[in-house]
């Protein structure tokens, strides 16, 4: 593979099999966040294929960036290792075990989905669903509202919203206020 | 037609997901719910509901929508369409990752975008109470019972979610 990184080289080779089988696992046992801790365990703590610091740049990456962070991290896992290849191998790996529960529930729910029963069980599931929605803007929110300023845009993004402007405009367009307002001052070398 | 377009929403929705895939939650209903009309409201509060009892990513729930819209075929093309930005992101900047970290300017865009991501997941909670909860306040007791379990005990998201379906499913009765 010519696009892996010379600078750090994988402790372990991985055979594009084997990337597979792990993604299928923690694809398979990790449920959201959840995933992130298997996939440690499977490709730095039991394997090798990382160092612990080559993982924590890797989950860095994955909160610079959109989409889910154990995702992000598996394909930074896989590009890493076996290049593009590898970064794709796994990204299929470790969706093929939720796409097919999440299909068999689809069409379980679209035919039987209005069996009484099922009602109560899924009014459950929604007050779960309303509880970790929460959680993580808890989370979030102690994490990033540490200025004034940041106050204010949350409080801004919270009025667009309540205003129904369109959430990628929101977005956006705080990124952007960020980028030129809140950039950190580069630090002097020490 | 529907397929395409199916494909470009759901890369869109990929490509803004920052901090995680609850985030989805107002695209896709502003998207998915109030302008296509692919599913409705109460489709769209189950379909995460089942997101969240399948192991993987919450994304997935994507899968469900696409399905709704085009069959198994639509199921592949939203499922991949929502991960395709990130994984196309990750990749590229997996090599650069270090001066990406370093650059005043990546970790400004991050900073602005966090806080209108709390604003947002707060409107979806919200919403999600009033579509899928109602004014029921014994499942409004529920979801508070939940997050305490999550935020003040620690509890594993797993043991929440199927112990609220669960304790749904008893007040049902």
């Amino acid at each position: 593979m010519t696009d892996v990184p010379k600078a750090a080289p994988p402790a372990a080779a991985a055979s594009l099999l084997q990337l597979a089988g792990v993604m299928l696992k923690v694809g398979a046992t990790g449920f959201g966040m959840g995933m992130v801790g298997v996939l440690q365990q499977e490709a730095v703590t039991r394997r090798a294929w990382l160092s612990q610091q080559e993982f924590a740049d890797g989950l860095a990456l994955a909160n610079l960036l959109p989409g889910p962070i154990a995702v992000d991290a598996a394909v930074y896992v896989g590009y890493r290792l076996r290049g593009w290849l590898g970064a794709t191998v796994c990204l299929l790996a470790l969706l093929v075990p939720a796409f097919v529960i999440m299909l068999g529930l689809t069409i379980g729910y679209l035919q039987y989905g209005q069996v009484p029963q099922l009602h109560g069980v899924f009014r459950g599931l929604n007050a779960a669903v309303v509880a970790l929605v929460l959680s993580v803007a808890y989370r979030i929110g102690r994490s990033s509202l540490k200025s004034t300023s940041q106050g204010v845009l949350a409080a801004a993004a919270l009025g667009a919203a309540l205003l129904h402007t369109n959430p990628v405009t929101v977005v956006l367009t705080c990124g952007i206020i960020g980028a030129l307002l809140l950039a950190p001052h580069p630090k002097v070398a020490p | 037609m529907n397929l395409l377009q199916l494909f470009l929403v759901f890369a869109k929705i990929g490509a803004v997901v920052f901090g995680g895939g609850f985030v989805m939650i107002p695209f896709i209903q502003r998207e998915g719910v109030q302008h296509y009309g692919w599913l409705t409201q109460q489709q769209f509060v189950d379909a995460i509901a089942l997101g969240q009892i399948t192991p993987g990513p919450i994304l997935i729930s994507a899968t469900f929508i696409g399905y709704k819209v085009q069959g198994i075929t639509g199921a592949v093309v939203a499922t991949l369409a929502v991960f395709l930005p990130s994984f196309l992101m990750t990749a590229l900047a997996a090599r650069p990752l270090a001066r990406l970290r370093r650059n005043p300017r990546v970790a400004g865009f991050i900073r602005g975008v966090l806080p209108a991501v709390v604003a947002m997941l707060l409107v979806a909670a919200v919403t999600i109470a009033r579509s899928a909860l109602g004014l029921d306040w014994r499942l409004l007791l529920l979801a508070l019972a939940a997050l305490i379990l999550l935020v003040r005990f620690k509890v594993d998201a797993v043991y929440v979610v199927l112990g609220s379906g669960m304790v749904g499913f008893l007040m049902a009765r």
